[in-house]
């Protein structure tokens, strides 16, 4: 984080106006102030969020079937229910494989658009909207373009067109599970609609980057392309690599809406390619209203989310004062 | 040599990236194309790229919908985000530049639980939520399809990255004329920060614009539909009119795509200069 | 109207201003007719012309309570389960259950006064599932059923006669499946979630025995299932049509010869393809088999958390029982189903004739309902199951095995809960 000096300084400060004479009369009005600023965004926060979320928690040791107001108390019961259900141990499974796949993939792709469309001299402009436009699609129109009309397993599927423009037979996209096809709509729909978003992201950060420090590669010899790339961009663009890849693999294993608006139908949702809170979902909003079971499941889901990204965090070398603090 | 290498690398370039937006962009023709078409031409089992005729009747059959009030849901869609967007900007603005400005002992502490509710899916906190809501007696109104929504982790935490690297020297100048933090704000922050609200607010319009599971349980009548909600009512119907939901979609992007295009330079200012990374 | 005009301008302004605080609260029950409670009555959508109409002007003319109705998009079991949780829920709201867990949730009332003297008029084959601990907890409004409707040109061209058992219906739909049109239509996931428990049915067993054990711990269900698996491994099977099961379309496009939909479809299929069509029942399959067809029917039910118990009740009733004159419109004149009372059934002219009265026959002869122990999570196990079975060849019988392990659990759940 390019701000990390900062706070270290805004911090030190702090510091410095606790051990000040008088510090407590500054102490009191700094706090009056930070709150005059900070705290109707709190208590919002703390309403609408918080209450919620311990709520969830709560609900979570209870036996709750149709009711936020449990009274039968089951201990841990929820947890080891969901922990030994085989549905939602491959629901987080798959999801481990699909971040795995989707992370590197989406940063691949933005980055490679970002790189050519800053290098690209006419046009320049034009291009960025394009690649940027999708993001302003919501997940219910992509996928149903996705579903209805460039993959749908009928002749009329723009992707069967052009399968039997070269002889082939129609797939069905989205029902096929040998081979998993359904991977192949899941995946171009999230890049198309995240691709842009996350080259605007590099966009910026290749424009930080010095003149000078390309000149003095082109002085040392290297030769433009791969090696430029190697040891002068990827390394400046470091920052910025690790927030993308930190909110890629957050939003990965929250995958819901393009999965559920693409797969479920009124009759429920298929044993593959379903997201956690996906399952989570079935199993306490729809009919199913197991709330404590999948409070439960979404307990260990956020668990996983933060121990995910903190240990990012920490591998990339941020936020170790953050840990501490 | 070289210069002919490189040329053919720029041409290369360019040609991937026209097939690139030439990509990006046959989902948007899609919607389009079928939302005028005929259902025939949509289903047809010789599908061409061109519809065989474009029936602009569509449009007047879309906003007739006697069953659909679609007009009414864009102007919803339109009310509550616009208010969602400058509340939320509101909230967040103020938190971020608190956090990032003013050196209180727990500030940390609170930023960091901020950060924290970034980690937890919102569909998991939903039950408990309807139910508050319900609780306070907002269902059905504006203010339980709006206020609840307006307390954004994200923007704060955008927000005060972008302060943290704003230059003090401005500040320590209001400072010196006598100028609190509160007014300091207004008159020297905020002024000189309007690539950040305007990415910011284009990021919470989008959102807001197009969420759909909120609406759709706070909204409980038609009248308060959303174009999100009224575009489902096209697709949960037992017979699907397919011209008719594509022609719904691409209406339902429409404001959101001019609104983007509008504010395009102002995004990619505000994220060069907030660091959102 | 939820929201009125002045609202909205008075919300407009206040977002101009930046705050949000401005507009009440208004939820602006009772525009319906009449004067006493205000009663908010939850349907789900339909999707034929009229029906919304309709059950308002119903809603209008009922004197003892201003009514209104709200008309559902979107995923209706999730709305109305959330809203049940609350005082803001509807009063009266129609429900493709109760589901035990909310009869035993106390989120619905007894409604059994209701029936007093009509209750042998309601087909029994739905009434049967609204009844627990000997009490009724919804009025069945219509019955909706599903069957198999086949192209009669299309099965001529093949030479293939209307399919009465599983293998017959497997080898017509290979024979009936060419590079442009598919043999049979079961929804784009295959047919797990449409079928269900039919073909269980169609093998002479049950999902629930009377007993409350799993109904089909046997070696014919393993043995039809995997009957199933052959449909798809044949390629037979329309797959990712854009239109799902329940609409009729693919069908009419003649994307498939056959296709597995409701009673609703007939209008327009007989609108688009005059006399060449058929429907049958999902045949049946083995020596102890019979044909059937699932029937369910949504129910009118009075929430508990209503503030006025009474007045929805006696609604209710004027509704859905004593107005037989709106339940035959409501019935007949907009969708196509099958009015929950015999009386009425067998006075409509529409089903007298042609498919129409095949699907009346199919209904009191092959009907099946999912019964009230069938938990969604029973469902959930058993159609993951069904969908491995056919897409992915799973072996049928360790499949069952697991399912019928987990459905015991849950069995046991839900009946320690009743005693």
């Amino acid at each position: 984080m390019s701000a990390r000096t900062v706070e270290a300084r805004t911090t030190a400060a702090a510091a410095a106006a606790r051990q000040s004479p008088g510090a407590r009369a500054v102490h009191r009005r700094r706090a009056l102030w930070f709150w005059v600023f900070v705290g109707p965004f709190a208590a919002g926060l703390a309403l609408f969020t918080y209450v919620p979320l311990l709520w969830s928690v709560w609900l979570s040791f209870f036996d709750a079937h149709n009711t936020v107001t449990p009274t039968h108390f089951v201990g841990l019961d929820n947890y080891t229910a969901m922990l030994s259900d085989d549905a939602f141990r491959d629901s987080l499974l798959t999801f481990a494989l699909f971040t795995a796949f989707i992370v590197p993939a989406t940063y691949v792709l933005s980055l490679a658009l970002a790189l050519m469309v800053n290098r690209v001299r006419r046009l320049r402009a034009f291009f960025r909207s394009v690649f940027f436009l999708p993001a302003a699609c919501s997940y219910v129109v992509a996928a149903l373009i996705w579903k209805m009309s460039i993959f749908n397993g009928v002749r009329f599927g723009l992707a069967n067109t052009v399968l039997d423009f070269f002889g082939a037979e129609p797939v069905a996209w989205l029902s096929t599970t040998d081979p998993p096809w359904y991977w192949l709509v899941v995946v171009t729909v999230r890049l198309w609609l995240q691709a842009g978003f996350y080259m605007i992201l590099f966009l910026a950060g290749l424009q930080r980057i010095d003149p000078v420090l390309y000149e003095a590669a082109a002085v040392d010899g290297a030769r433009p392309g791969w090696q430029v790339l190697r040891h002068i961009t990827l390394p400046q663009l470091r920052a910025t690599s690790v927030a993308v890849v930190l909110l890629l693999v957050v939003n990965a294993f929250q995958a819901f809406d393009e999965f559920y608006n693409l797969l479920s139908d009124a009759r429920g949702y298929p044993p593959y390619a379903r997201p956690p809170l996906v399952y989570l979902y079935y199993t306490a909003l729809g009919q199913g209203q197991n709330l404590g079971l999948g409070s439960a499941g979404a307990v260990i889901l956020a668990l996983i989310i933060g121990v995910v990204t903190v240990g990012q965090a920490r591998w990339f070398g941020l936020g170790r004062r953050n840990a501490d603090g | 040599m070289d210069d002919a290498l490189v040329r053919a690398g720029r041409a290369l370039r360019l040609v991937v990236l026209i097939v690139l937006a030439v990509l990006f962009l046959i989902p948007f023709y899609l919607l389009v194309r079928n939302g005028l078409s005929s259902e025939q031409d949509i289903t047809s089992p010789e599908w061409t790229l061109f519809p065989s005729e474009l029936h602009w009747d569509n449009v007047r059959e879309l906003f007739e919908d006697p069953s659909v009030p679609f007009a009414r849901s864009l102007l919803n869609s339109a009310l509550i985000a616009v208010a969602t967007t400058a509340g939320t900007v509101l909230l967040a603005s103020l938190a971020g530049y608190g956090f990032a400005r003013i050196p209180y002992r727990h500030a940390d502490k609170v930023f960091y639980a901020v950060l924290g509710t970034l980690m937890v899916p919102a569909a998991v906190t939903f039950v408990p939520s309807f139910v508050l809501v319900s609780t306070l007696g907002w269902i059905s109104t504006l203010r339980g399809l709006i206020v609840p929504t307006l307390f954004s982790a994200f923007a704060c935490f955008v927000f005060r990255q972008y302060f943290l690297g704003f230059p003090r020297e401005l500040e320590d100048a209001a400072q010196v004329d006598g100028l609190g933090p509160w007014r300091t704000y207004w008159y020297v922050v905020v002024p000189n920060a309007r690539p950040v609200f305007a990415a910011v607010g284009t990021i919470v319009f989008i959102g807001a614009w197009n969420s759909f599971l909120w609406p759709l349980v706070i909204g409980q009548d038609q009248s308060a539909w959303t174009v999100q909600v009224a575009l489902s009512s096209f697709t949960t119907a037992q017979v699907v009119r397919l011209h008719e939901l594509f022609l719904a979609a691409a209406v339902s992007i429409l404001p959101l795509l001019l609104v983007f295009l509008c504010f395009q330079r102002w995004i990619v200012a505000g994220v060069e200069r907030s660091g959102i990374d | 109207m939820t929201i009125s005009r002045r609202a909205l301008l008075a919300a407009a302004a206040a977002a101009g201003g930046g705050l949000l605080t401005a507009c009440g609260s208004n939820t602006g029950r009772g525009d319906g007719g009449g004067s006493g409670p205000a009663l908010s009555h939850w349907y789900h959508q339909y999707g034929e012309a009229g029906t919304e109409q309709a059950v308002k002007r119903y809603a209008a003319a009922y004197t003892k309570a201003r009514v209104t109705v709200q008309w559902r998009p979107g995923n209706y079991d999730q709305q109305t389960a959330a809203a049940l949780l609350t005082d803001s829920g509807p009063d009266v709201f129609e429900v493709n259950g109760p589901s035990l867990d909310q009869i035993q949730g106390g989120q619905v009332v007894d409604l059994t006064g209701l029936l007093d003297g009509v209750e042998d008029d309601y087909n029994p084959v739905v009434l049967t599932p609204k009844r627990h601990d000997g009490k009724i907890w919804a009025i069945p409004q219509v019955i909706d059923m599903q069957m198999l409707y086949y192209r009669k040109s299309l099965l001529r061209d093949a030479g293939v006669e209307p399919p009465t058992t599983l293998d017959a219906l497997v080898d017509a739909a290979k024979k009936l499946t060419t590079r442009k049109v598919k043999g049979l239509f079961l929804g784009n996931d295959g047919g797990a979630g449409v079928l269900g428990g039919t073909p269980l049915y169609a093998a002479g067993l049950r999902l629930v025995t009377d007993e409350g054990t799993v109904g089909f711990d046997d070696p014919a269900a393993a043995r039809t299932l995997g009957k199933l698996h052959r449909l798809h491994a044949d390629k037979s099977l329309l797959l990712g049509a854009p239109a799902d099961w329940s609409d009729p379309s693919a069908f009419i496009q003649g994307l498939t010869a056959m296709q597995w939909t409701g009673l609703w479809a007939l209008p327009q299929v007989q609108k688009e393809l005059g006399d060449d069509f058929g429907v049958l029942p999902f045949p049946a399959d083995g020596s102890t088999g019979r044909p059937a067809v699932p029937v369910g029917a949504y129910g009118a039910a009075v929430s508990a958390r209503s503030r006025h118990v009474d007045a929805a009740e006696e609604y209710v009733k004027w509704l859905w029982v004593d107005r037989t004159d709106y339940q035959e419109d409501f019935a007949l004149s907009y969708g196509f189903h099958i009015p929950a009372r015999l009386s009425l059934a067998k006075k409509a002219a529409k089903l007298r004739t042609g498919a129409a009265a095949d699907a009346v026959r199919f209904t009191t002869d092959h009907g099946w309902a999912q019964p009230l122990l069938w938990t969604p999570a029973a469902q959930t196990a058993y159609q993951d199951a069904l969908s491995r079975i056919i897409k992915d060849g799973a072996d049928p019988e360790r499949e069952l095995r697991t399912v019928v392990g987990k459905v015991s659990d849950e069995l046991r759940r839900v009946q320690r809960k009743t005693t």
